[in-house]
């Protein structure tokens, strides 16, 4: 162990070794044992530097932990790799799968909404709604009481606007305002 | 890279002998925490020594995204408190917040449980380090201060000091050397070697 070696080691303790160095660091504590004392010797300087206690209180520890961690498995890439590969999918892909997942519901209520709406009404209310709503937004234009609409240009504008609205609202299960406007018309 | 997530990453990769430098690293400051909880310091070295097995063996999960000892940390507290728990000892009711767990010898709920013998011991030691780090040259008194009081980098000691980050390493280096003769006349030589 040299002068050198134990400077490493010294920067070690405070973290500040990197690449190379960290691997001779690391070599070295693996193969020489006064190398470790020495390691632990720095670092236990820092701790009572700190306040961590008394000099010596778990000296031990270290080869005890070592020693119990005998029996338990080595780690392979593979195992942290298949862990990460689970635990961290990237963003991306789950926020196109979410938008994925909305996009096939909402179809799919959009689908199942249309086949359950019963289909003669779309075809028979229709010309009904063409019937019903001129008359009776005519009678709410004539009387007065609520526009006072004189142009029948616009007058037929609004009533055509009030068709489409109810064909509409009658198609997707809203309820129709446009009735509502007859209603109080009258 | 952060060296504890490069141990880290290691100890993932196969290399089991890194998280012995893990243990050697944070051995100190763990048993200090769980002496907190623990009181009997033969307990809390069974204790520490649960909480590194439980993180050896929850590292695969480590993510790093809190640093290695603020999730060591965590582990440290919750063993200590199912031990406690385990024996029907009430944990106390707070302990240090973990992102203050850097900064955590100064609680006074841990300073506490100090026994009369530990306190001596560890004045004595104090006092003695401060003596050695008083006779060193200044540039280097004045590096290792800045390390282990003001817990600046070496980068950051290179820019207070105006001189390379090899000079600060090799000086810090030279003050812990110094301080370690210290310590051994203060101990004696016979101590734990």
């Amino acid at each position: 162990m040299t002068m050198n070696h134990n400077e490493l080691l010294s920067a070690l303790v405070d973290s500040e070794l990197q690449g190379s160095e960290l691997d001779q660091a690391l070599q070295i504590l693996a193969a020489d044992e006064l190398a470790t004392a020495q390691f632990q010797r720095y670092q236990q300087t820092t701790d009572v530097l700190k306040g961590y206690g008394e000099r010596g209180l778990s000296h031990n520890l270290a080869s005890r932990i070592s020693l119990a961690l005998e029996s338990e498995p080595v780690y392979s890439e593979q195992t942290t790799k298949h862990k990460a590969e689970v635990i961290t999918l990237p963003t991306p892909f789950w926020k196109q799968m979410t938008g994925l997942a909305v996009a096939a519901s909402l179809g799919a209520l959009a689908v199942v909404g249309v086949m359950t709406q019963p289909q003669n009404d779309l075809l028979t209310n229709t010309p009904m709604a063409a019937i019903d709503a001129p008359a009776e937004m005519i009678t709410v234009a004539q009387t007065g009481e609520r526009w006072t609409v004189n142009e029948p240009e616009i007058e037929n504008r609004l009533n055509s606007y009030l068709l489409d609205h109810n064909e509409q609202t009658g198609s997707s299960g809203v309820f129709s305002y446009a009735r509502v406007v007859s209603y109080g018309a009258e | 890279m952060n060296v504890d997530l490069e141990l880290v990453q290691r100890v993932q990769a196969g290399d089991k002998k890194a998280f012995d430098v893990l243990i050697m690293k944070y051995q100190q400051r763990i048993v200090h925490v769980i002496t907190g909880f623990v009181h009997d310091p033969v307990e809390a070295l069974d204790v520490a020594q649960e909480a590194f097995i439980k993180a050896y063996r929850a590292l695969p999960n480590f993510r790093g995204d809190s640093a290695f000892y603020t999730w060591l940390y965590r582990i440290a507290i919750n063993t200590a408190k199912n031990y406690l728990t385990a024996r029907s000892r009430r944990p106390p009711a707070s302990d240090v917040d973990a992102m203050d767990a850097t900064n955590y010898y100064d609680a006074p709920e841990l300073k506490e449980f100090e026994t009369p013998e530990t306190r001596m011991m560890s004045d004595d030691l104090e006092q003695g380090i401060h003596e050695a780090i008083q006779a060193l040259p200044e540039d280097t008194a004045t590096a290792i201060k800045l390390r282990e009081f003001e817990g600046m980098s070496y980068e950051e000691i290179a820019e207070v000091m105006e001189c390379p980050i090899g000079t600060v390493r090799s000086r810090i280096f030279r003050a812990r050397e110094a301080i370690e003769l210290q310590i051994k006349e203060i101990m004696g030589e016979g101590e734990q070697q």
